[in-house]
């Protein structure tokens, strides 16, 4: 994983961890979302935080299933987006 | 226990929210002589013995005197709650045995006319605002909580059960409850400037004509409720096609679209076509933590939808519509504004801010109520040694508009509950909506 990559997952990390009220090291980067308790509510606040972040809109992308799954998945896309 | 308290043990300052629901509670007091309440119900497999859950659930509500207590006004114009120095050990537990429903179908119609009973059922003083069912028939029994949404939101109501559980097992108790609340009465300039924000939201959303609404039944109803529980291969299904048709993790939004082209059907069915549709949407953000540190009282968030007439057929666009209006309001952060906002608004009494609340929409104040509770705070797979079949919610819904879809989830199973006012819809408009709503979800 190169730096860039590395960096938007941590951001990602300290969002959900944010989010979920969660330490940051209770959050993996390979854990589906869903499985670590994001609901819709939360899906939306860390697609505002993308937004604001790293300027791209992901609410009606044409992202897949696998781009969401997990937060590495999600911090390649934004990268490959940015 | 440890209860930290700001200023006095008796006394708990409301929030702006705890506010609003006291408003709600009025309105619909005043409208169908009993107020804005809930219950939580445990479908248990078991018989559940009457006098040990009565004996056990009077002993836990003595430790909470907070549940007896009632609002009042402080000499600063804030609202509080006034705890008395002790609770009390009476409570209000109603038991029903049935003996002569043969099928499994009548069996729960007499389970449900007896809960409705019990929901719409006022309480007996304004100290009173908890009272318990105990349901049984052979080897199955409900119990259900009766609960004032003064004291407790849906999933507080749960996780005050869960922590009766606890204690029930023998669990010394964490004492991590916090009733904490200060006065806010300060930053009054950040509260108007999140008033002018909720303004504006409101009058963007507001329309020339009124929303779209149901006539209110004439008298003083009670109200009916029809239950849809799903299984887990269900809910998973209605899971997948939420994905399919709306996107990951879009399961409220989802959950709302369908409930809109469910009731639509009934407004077109009915010759009612003026205005589009209002929903006010209750949120709790709280991951389960915080919801068992943070037991009393209200801290759900509240959105609001509209939802233009023309797009309630057509799903897609209405799902779009649904979306987008989440992603600003999450984005502006409306709920946020309301909650601070709503602090000012403590100053009018309850009557004064209830005609308030009906000047945006032009004497209305929705079309109806959505919420999705999503997954439940209570953990144990048991109740008093009972293993759980399902946990569902019968939630009165505001008067008005006296209408409501909600959405909760228990044990991996989804369950939707339609609640209205007795006389509202006919005994076929019912059925309509959940048939199809099921459609919607793609479970038929």
């Amino acid at each position: 994983m190169n730096k860039e990559s590395k960096n938007i997952e941590e951001t990602l990390i300290k969002e959900v961890a944010a989010i979920l009220s969660m330490e940051q090291g209770s959050v993996g980067p390979e854990v589906p979302l869903h499985e670590m308790g994001l609901d819709s509510l939360g899906f939306v606040e860390l697609l505002v935080v993308i937004e604001k972040t790293f300027k791209i809109r992901l609410m009606e992308s044409g992202l897949t299933r696998e781009d969401f799954k997990t937060i590495r998945s999600l911090a390649a896309k934004i990268r490959i987006m940015t | 226990m440890k209860i930290s308290l700001p200023y006095s043990k008796n006394k708990r300052y409301l929030t702006g929210i705890d506010w609003i629901i006291h408003v709600l509670n009025c309105m619909t007091l005043k409208e169908t002589g009993a107020g804005f309440m809930s219950q939580v119900v445990f479908e248990l497999h078991g018989k559940a013995d009457a006098l040990q859950t009565e004996s056990s659930l009077s002993a836990f509500m003595k430790k909470h005197p907070l549940l007896n207590g009632h609002s009042s006004r402080d000499f600063n114009l804030a609202p509080y709650w006034k705890i008395p120095t002790e609770g009390t050990g009476k409570i209000s537990f109603e038991t029903v045995h049935i003996t002569n429903a043969n099928k499994k179908d009548a069996f729960f119609d007499d389970v449900l006319i007896i809960l409705e009973k019990g929901i719409n059922r006022p309480f007996k003083n304004r100290k009173e605002h908890v009272a318990f069912h105990l349901i049984t028939q052979g080897e199955k029994s409900y119990v259900a909580m009766t609960f004032d949404h003064l004291i407790f939101d849906a999933r507080n109501a749960e996780a005050f059960l869960n922590m009766f559980q606890r204690d029930w097992e023998g669990e010394k108790d964490s004492g991590n409850i916090t009733i904490t609340e200060p006065a806010h009465l300060s930053m009054w300039m950040d509260k108007f400037k999140a008033g002018q924000l909720v303004n504006r939201a409101f009058l963007q959303i507001a329309d020339r004509v009124p929303p779209r609404v149901l006539p209110l039944p004439p008298g003083k109803k009670g109200f009916k409720f029809k239950i849809l529980s799903f299984g887990t291969k269900e809910t998973e299904a209605i899971a997948e096609n939420a994905f399919n048709e709306a996107g990951y993790l879009m399961l409220m939004p989802y959950a709302l679209a369908a409930s809109v082209c469910a009731l639509h059907g009934i407004f077109a069915g009915r010759g009612i076509s003026s205005g589009d549709y209002v929903i006010p949407v209750s949120i709790d953000t709280r991951n389960r933590e915080e919801v068992n540190k943070d037991l009393f009282f209200n801290h759900v968030s509240f959105f609001i939808f509209k939802a233009e007439a023309s797009d309630a057929s057509n799903f897609l666009a209405l799902l779009k519509s649904i979306k987008e209006q989440m992603y600003t309001q999450v984005k502006s952060d409306l709920p946020g504004d309301i909650c601070k906002a709503s602090l000012l608004m403590r100053i009018a009494p309850a009557s004064l801010l209830g005609r308030l609340l009906k000047i945006y929409f032009k004497g209305e104040i929705a079309s109806f109520c959505f919420s999705y509770v999503g997954k439940t705070a209570y953990t144990s797979p048991y109740f008093m040694g009972n293993k759980i079949k399902n946990i569902f919610h019968m939630p009165r819904t505001p008067v008005p508009p006296g209408i409501g879809i909600f959405f909760q989830q228990s044990n991996e199973k989804l369950n939707v509950i339609l609640s209205y006012l007795d006389g509202m819809l006919n005994a076929d408009e019912g059925e309509v909506i959940l048939t199809s709503l099921k459609s919607r979800l793609g479970v038929e």
